[in-house]
């Protein structure tokens, strides 16, 4: 039945947008032969948002907080982006302990990701004690950020031209102690990782991408760094005060899914590591500098490293207090690619792996896509136009 | 121990029956519970799975389009009646089983796979594409276990000269523990009571991020209950019978409480350490090594049986 429906003699195992596997909506059509995939498609949009368009009615520091909320698990790093876009428009520098915070904070967020998405990788993989332990690890870098800002998943810590939260000393005690645990558990995993030997049998010589595939397919962040493509923007383009604390760059030459976990764990503890030499030689400043209420015109471009990959901004400010036009690029749209490529030749039960090697994260490149039916221009929409065709398109 | 009770309440209540399925539940219980402590987690509550079973018995059963409508009800039905019925030939809490004849080990074996081929077979009765792809692994698995297992189950009955449970239980309970003697008939028979009920990490045929609840993803309500139900009642039966042939059979209920507690402790432990194993990493690892290891073990018996005969 399912084959005649199909009318080619091709069977479809559809994955979402509802689907154990996916914890956030996303639509994926593996063709099977048997439990060979010989093809696999995407679509994505089910968790568009209009954040880009709710950007434009918005004031700048307003705008902070709608950034935030693109991503729940990298919610600093937009907010650092936005702002050091802002920041260069307006031709202000954020003093360099504010800059250290941002870095201090987003270090320690790329930590709470890779261990997240370890944690989820593993549940793909079906080795649930992972995913349990790494969970609960994860937690305490959690309490970390709550006790730096309050809040465990919008930390909202940034503020146009400097930081809201200051670290004391004692803070910064309780801060090493907790990443001196980490670093033992990670280096727990690692181990986990490396020489488990189901898991080996799950990860090593699965989804291998090369160094070329990579850069043809446009991969950014661990994921192509796992095939041997040195691209980090923390390290090629150093924002915050990456110049002054700088990281190493983790790179493996495999491309298979178990680099990606061996890139991530170790990113994650070279964090660890940069956080250290950070807290030794945190620089004395203000916090904050003046900013102006109302930006200057003009466009800029900002990039950040977040944990899954180069993050894109582009900000159009026609000198008021709102924004002209904010465009997000996500690193899990420049991933996408990868995953319908490297699916092809694999057996079915390797997909929800290969899925959740990019370490995907749906919501937030749900960005808007153009669908030119029964308007004339299609180019310009209003925010009544685009809420009528909502009400309409779902009635 | 050895008691005389009117065979309908044997069917009904004690052993079988009843007493049977809340066995299964407490079963199923302390495995989730005993999982979750291993992977850090609470686990559920003492009558968790009770009330599953009931929430589930009160739910509208869906018949889906595109199955047949006898074999989708029937099927559950089977699966139970041939776990039930099994028990009956196995010493189940301690008491020696009610009905006994020789032969009954072979019976019982059929009686488990029967199980597992209707779960199959619910699967393929359906459109649904998860279904399709978890029977079609369901049925894979069945095929690649059940000779390893029942090499390592024919171990200890080629020992006692019996094909009769009961025979093999009182054997194993005279002489050393089997376990000392046949340790790779042991380790054979307990992986694959594992993959027998798809317990991680032979668990591809119902992995979840794959293919939600394979071969049962259509059922809901009573069929799924009575299809958990039966799946814990071969849990219980399973463990019974690894007992009662390699730890020094089952004697009375607390060796019953203490051996098949044991097993479940080692099992859960296993279930915990490893990731999910392909399907086809599965078929591999039965066929190269389980066979392969079933068949050296039964080799060793036959020799020692031939010595022991030629030296007396």
């Amino acid at each position: 039945m399912t084959l005649e429906k199909h009318g080619e003699n091709r069977f479809v195992v559809p994955i979402g947008p509802q689907h154990p596997a996916l914890k956030e909506p996303g639509h994926f059509e593996f063709v099977v032969d048997g439990e060979i995939v010989t093809g696999a498609s995407v679509r994505l949009g089910y968790v568009h948002r209009g954040i880009e368009k709710g950007a434009e009615d918005r004031t700048w520091t307003q705008n902070l907080y709608l950034m935030e909320r693109i991503c729940g698990i990298c919610s600093h790093i937009h907010a650092t982006a936005f702002v050091q876009g802002v920041e260069k428009l307006a031709g202000v520098e954020a003093p360099p302990r504010a800059r250290a915070i941002r870095e201090i904070f987003a270090e320690l967020e790329r930590i709470h990701s890779h261990m997240l998405w370890l944690g989820v990788a593993a549940h793909e993989g079906g080795f649930d004690a992972l995913f349990m332990y790494s969970w609960r690890d994860r937690e305490v870098v959690m309490d970390m950020l709550e006790m730096l800002s309050g809040n465990r998943v919008h930390y909202s810590a940034n503020l146009i031209g400097g930081v809201k939260y200051d670290l004391t000393p004692d803070m910064m005690d309780k801060i090493r102690e907790g990443l001196n645990y980490l670093e033992e558990r990670l280096a727990h995993y690692l181990d986990v990782v490396n020489n488990d030997e189901t898991f080996i049998g799950r990860t090593r010589g699965i989804g291998t991408m090369t160094r070329e595939q990579a850069q043809l397919l446009g991969a950014v962040g661990p994921t192509a760094r796992a095939s041997n493509f040195a691209y980090d923007v923390r390290v090629d383009a150093p924002y915050a005060a990456y110049a002054e604390f700088p990281v190493e760059m983790v790179v493996a030459q495999e491309g298979d899914l178990h680099a990606r976990f061996v890139v991530r764990i170790l990113e994650t503890m070279e964090s660890i590591r940069v956080l250290r030499r950070i807290f030794e030689n945190m620089p004395e400043s203000e916090l904050v500098t003046r900013v102006p209420r109302r930006i200057p015109a003009g466009e800029t471009i900002s990039r950040v490293e977040a944990p899954r990959g180069e993050l894109f901004y582009f900000i159009a400010s026609g000198g008021g207090e709102k924004p002209e036009r904010v465009k997000v690029r996500t690193p899990s749209l420049c991933n996408w690619g990868t995953v319908i490529t490297l699916a092809v030749g694999h057996k079915l039960a390797d997909m929800p792996m290969i899925l959740a090697g990019i370490d995907p994260c749906f919501s937030c490149n749900d960005r808007l896509v153009m669908v030119k039916r029964n308007r004339q221009d299609p180019q310009v929409w209003t925010w009544a136009d685009l809420r009528n065709y909502g009400i309409e398109y779902y009635r | 121990m050895n008691l005389t009770i009117h065979p309908l309440i044997v069917l009904l209540f004690f052993p079988g029956g009843l007493f049977l399925l809340a066995s299964g539940l407490v079963f199923q219980w302390a495995d989730r519970k005993l999982v979750a402590r291993f992977q850090n987690r609470v686990g559920p509550r003492f009558l968790q799975p009770l009330a599953d079973v009931l929430k589930l018995l009160a739910k509208e059963e869906i018949i889906p389009e595109g199955a047949h409508r006898g074999l989708f009800v029937a099927l559950p039905i089977i699966a139970l009646a041939a776990a039930l019925t099994a028990a009956l030939y196995v010493p189940m809490f301690g008491v020696q089983p009610f009905f006994s004849f020789q032969g009954d080990l072979i019976v019982t074996i059929y009686l488990l796979s029967a199980l597992t081929i209707s779960l199959g077979l619910a699967g393929a009765n359906s459109v649904d594409r998860f279904s399709l792809v978890g029977a079609t692994r369901t049925l894979t698995q069945l095929f690649s276990y059940e000779a390893p297992f029942l090499l390592a189950v024919i171990g200890p009955a080629l020992a006692a000269q019996s094909w009769q449970i009961s025979k093999i239980n009182a054997y194993a309970g005279e002489t050393t523990w089997f376990i000392v003697a046949q340790p790779i008939g042991f380790l054979v028979a307990l992986v694959g009571l594992m993959g027998k009920l798809e317990l991680p990490p032979f668990d591809a045929p119902e992995a979840e991020t794959e293919i939600v609840a394979g071969a049962l993803t259509e059922y809901s309500g009573r069929g799924f209950a009575l299809f958990r139900l039966s799946k814990d009642i071969e849990l219980v039966i399973g463990l019974t019978l690894v007992a009662a042939f390699y730890l020094g059979g089952i004697a009375n209920p607390l060796d019953f409480v203490l051996k098949t507690g044991g097993l479940l402790l080692v099992m859960a432990l296993l279930q915990t350490a490893f990731a999910r194993l392909r399907i086809d990493q599965t078929v591999g690892l039965w066929w190269r090594v389980g066979a392969l290891m079933g068949l050296v073990q039964i080799l060793a018996i036959l020799a020692g049986i031939y010595i022991r005969q030629w030296w007396l």
